[in-house]
């Protein structure tokens, strides 16, 4: 089966669409992890192919439907961000031998595609429509809500997974070698790891509004509590330690404004959610979170770096996109769930969105007060991933599962868990939901 | 530093080849006349690939911003950390900017709003790339 | 007498992937009188609570780039750094003034496989 890419004409890009047509009749039921690793072990079934099957079975399963009745799929092809498959090294035999591949190698390893899933998941009899939605979870479910809401598919399941190797992000590749290609060096001959881009515009916004490095640390301490709620996600599995605002202060610099726990930890997940039209949702196992509106940010920076001016032009418009599609106003927010991978940034999504009335410059002071899940104010009731590990995923499972009373440890208590929204990832380019516990 | 090498490519030769003259050039739509920096297929502002040339610039900037990187993920500048990584803006237009090691001054001691002036330094392969380099004042003695 | 800093996370046999070299290793080198501690990108509070899990009574618990403030807050013949990693361990260590081993140098190590060590720790 071919997969498309989404075309542009699946987002909502723009401001002046007025409210969302499918509002409140597309809805994610079903939920599916697969548990965390740091690093593939070698071991088929917990390749990235083979963990992206265990979360999608259990999205079905916890959506309470027949694996015939799911008509859709959408996904990421891409499951990395820097860990790269060594060339040359062979593809496992194991690999081989349990699992159906395709015609490509790493397919399953390094990679994962929509023929791939389909080879091994042979209970899937009736897929009809498959789609891509690069980049991460944020992109993909905006393609399936709108894929459902359009009728392309009825029920369909949304998967993103992430793969991990041996050895350290980025550091292979290009990076390793003595020349680049001339566009590349443009920007890679200066040396500057990902979180940079982020560390300067964050310190711009200190030099701006006169704030510091250090009053990050509530809001490090606040994820990483949260995250330790999470039992899917990797601190909470493996290694359940805080950051206390001393751990966050004592880091080492990466690139300074930006430290070691201003960075997250890459690793192997997968995650699928079930997705179908509010309708069919009301007989499922599961209470149904309703769609609201998708919305899309495509500003892109003038030259190499996003300026603050152009980072904050960009958060209030995709704030108003979101808004106004979804008919709702900053007010109406239970709590939010916007991307943290970079934490400097999340400061910059949530003055956008003016959550809790916040203006720009406001938010470091925000953090100093209680932003916890039992409070009015909850900032990031998932953790995002400094608490749960590199996935760009928590905050939308997050919302789910606190819109459905199903948060666990996590469930916020101090509002009512009613209108969330959540996305990413960056300020300029990602993709944003709004979820609700109503269709109206 | 020990900067990578640099092969050129079809979309960035006439800056890499200008480098190696010792100009910087920046590519110019020249019916929107506005710079644009990295270099693209089309101009983003009219969509055009017609009238897309290279301009020379002066050679003077300002500091614009920067960080210190500790952790670089470039093998052959890791022996150099931690190193300035600066964002200057060309004086020509303030909204095109290039990154900067520069050279001289210390590590996290970045005069955010100095001037600085072009210069071109070596790669690994002999490819040269503009490199920046702050302008002092008469009487400092930095 | 000798100081020795242990990386954890890829060294020690509790790490993050596990290392080769057992926390008993680190025991016993504290027993002899060495000058024990964990250099890590563990948050110093979970370097903390490992050591205290493993009823450990370590003399420092540092992150990674803070050898240098180890070495001038105790006072040793010899400093040595365990690690696994060339750029998070050697380099900063050789910098920092330690001599740096990899945990399967440290095995052959006699004070650590067998070990006898000097006085008790003295503390600048």
């Amino acid at each position: 089966m071919s997969t498309p890419t989404a075309p542009y004409s699946m987002y909502r890009p723009k401001e002046g669409l007025g409210p969302w047509e499918h509002r409140g009749k597309v809805a994610a039921v079903g939920i599916g992890h697969s548990p965390t690793a740091r690093r593939w072990d070698g071991r088929p079934e917990h390749s990235v192919g083979g963990i992206s099957l265990m979360a999608l079975r259990r999205a079905i399963e916890d959506a309470g439907v027949a694996a015939d009745q799911i008509d859709g799929l959408v996904m990421d092809p891409v499951t990395t961000t820097g860990a790269y498959w060594p060339q040359g090294k062979p593809i496992p035999n194991d690999m081989l031998a349990v699992f159906k591949a395709t015609d490509d190698p790493l397919d399953g390893i390094a990679k994962l595609s929509a023929d791939w899933i389909l080879n091994n998941m042979p209970e899937l009899t009736n897929v009809r429509f498959t789609m891509y939605g690069p980049g991460c979870m944020s992109n993909a479910i905006c393609v399936a809500a709108q894929a459902v809401g359009d009728g392309l598919t009825h029920t369909c399941l949304v998967l993103k997974s992430w793969h991990n190797f041996a050895g350290r992000y980025y550091q292979g590749g290009a990076n390793a070698g003595n020349a680049i290609p001339g566009s590349a060096a443009l920007r890679a001959l200066w040396g500057t790891p990902a979180c940079y881009g982020t560390a300067l515009q964050f310190a711009e916004y200190c030099r701006k509004y006169g704030k510091h490095h250090d009053m990050m640390a509530p809001f490090i301490e606040n994820s990483r509590n949260n995250g330790l709620k999470f039992p899917e996600g990797y601190w909470a599995q493996h290694r359940p330690e805080q950051i206390t605002a001393e751990d966050y202060k004592a880091a080492r610099w990466i690139a300074k404004p930006a430290n070691l726990f201003d960075n997250d930890l890459p690793i192997m997940v997968s995650a699928a959610y079930l997705y179908t039209t509010a309708e069919r949702a009301r007989d499922m196992t599961q209470k149904p979170v309703y769609i609201l509106n998708h919305a899309l940010s495509d500003g892109r920076p003038r030259s190499l770096t996003p300026t603050l001016d152009e980072v904050e032009a960009e958060t209030a418009r995709t704030a108003r996109k979101i808004y106004e599609g979804a008919g709702i106003c900053a007010a109406d927010l239970s709590f939010e769930n916007m991307y943290d991978g970079f934490p400097q940034f999340h400061q910059f999504h949530i003055e956008g969105l003016g959550y809790r009335g916040l203006q720009f410059g406001d938010a470091l002071d925000f953090y100093q007060g209680d932003i916890g899940i039992h409070g009015p104010n909850p900032i990031l009731p998932s953790g995002g991933n400094i608490g749960c590990g590199r996935s760009r995923f928590w905050m939308h499972t997050d919302c789910i599962q606190q819109l459905q009373g199903r948060a666990g440890a996590r469930q916020v208590t101090g509002v009512k868990p009613e209108v969330a929204v959540s996305g990413g990832p960056m300020p300029l380019g990602g993709h944003f939901t709004v979820w609700s516990a109503t269709p109206d | 530093m020990a900067k990578q090498g640099v092969v050129p490519d079809d979309l960035t030769r006439p800056f890499w080849e200008a480098a190696n003259d010792e100009r910087l050039v920046i590519q110019n739509c020249a019916v929107c006349n506005r710079l644009q920096h990295p270099p693209a297929r089309r101009c983003h502002q009219c969509g055009s690939n017609a009238h897309l040339e290279w301009k020379q610039m002066c050679g003077r900037a300002t500091v614009y911003n920067y960080g210190v990187v500790h952790d670089c993920p470039i093998r052959l500048l890791q022996e150099d950390q931690p190193f300035n990584v600066a964002v200057v803006m060309l004086e020509e237009d303030p909204g095109i900017q290039m990154y900067s090691h520069l050279p001289g001054t210390p590590v996290d001691a970045v005069p955010v709003g100095a001037r600085v002036e072009v210069i071109f330094e070596a790669t690994a392969n002999g490819q040269k790339v503009p490199e920046w380099r702050v302008v002092h004042s008469a009487g400092s003695n930095r | 007498m000798i100081l020795i800093s242990f990386d954890i996370d890829g060294t020690l046999v509790v790490g993050d992937p596990p290392g080769i070299l057992e926390v008993d290793l680190v025991r016993a080198a504290k027993n002899q009188g060495l000058l024990v501690g964990s250099c890590s990108d563990r948050p110093i509070s979970a370097q903390r609570a490992l050591w205290k899990q493993h009823g450990i009574e370590v003399d420092f618990t540092v992150s990674k780039h803070m050898l240098a403030d180890v070495k001038a807050q105790f006072e040793a013949a010899v400093y040595y750094h365990v690690g696994d990693r060339e750029d998070l361990d050697k380099r900063p260590a050789e910098r920092a003034g330690f001599e740096f081993l990899w945990p399967h140098e440290a095995l052959e190590m006699p004070w650590l496989s067998r070990g006898s060590c000097g006085a008790a720790t003295k503390q600048r």
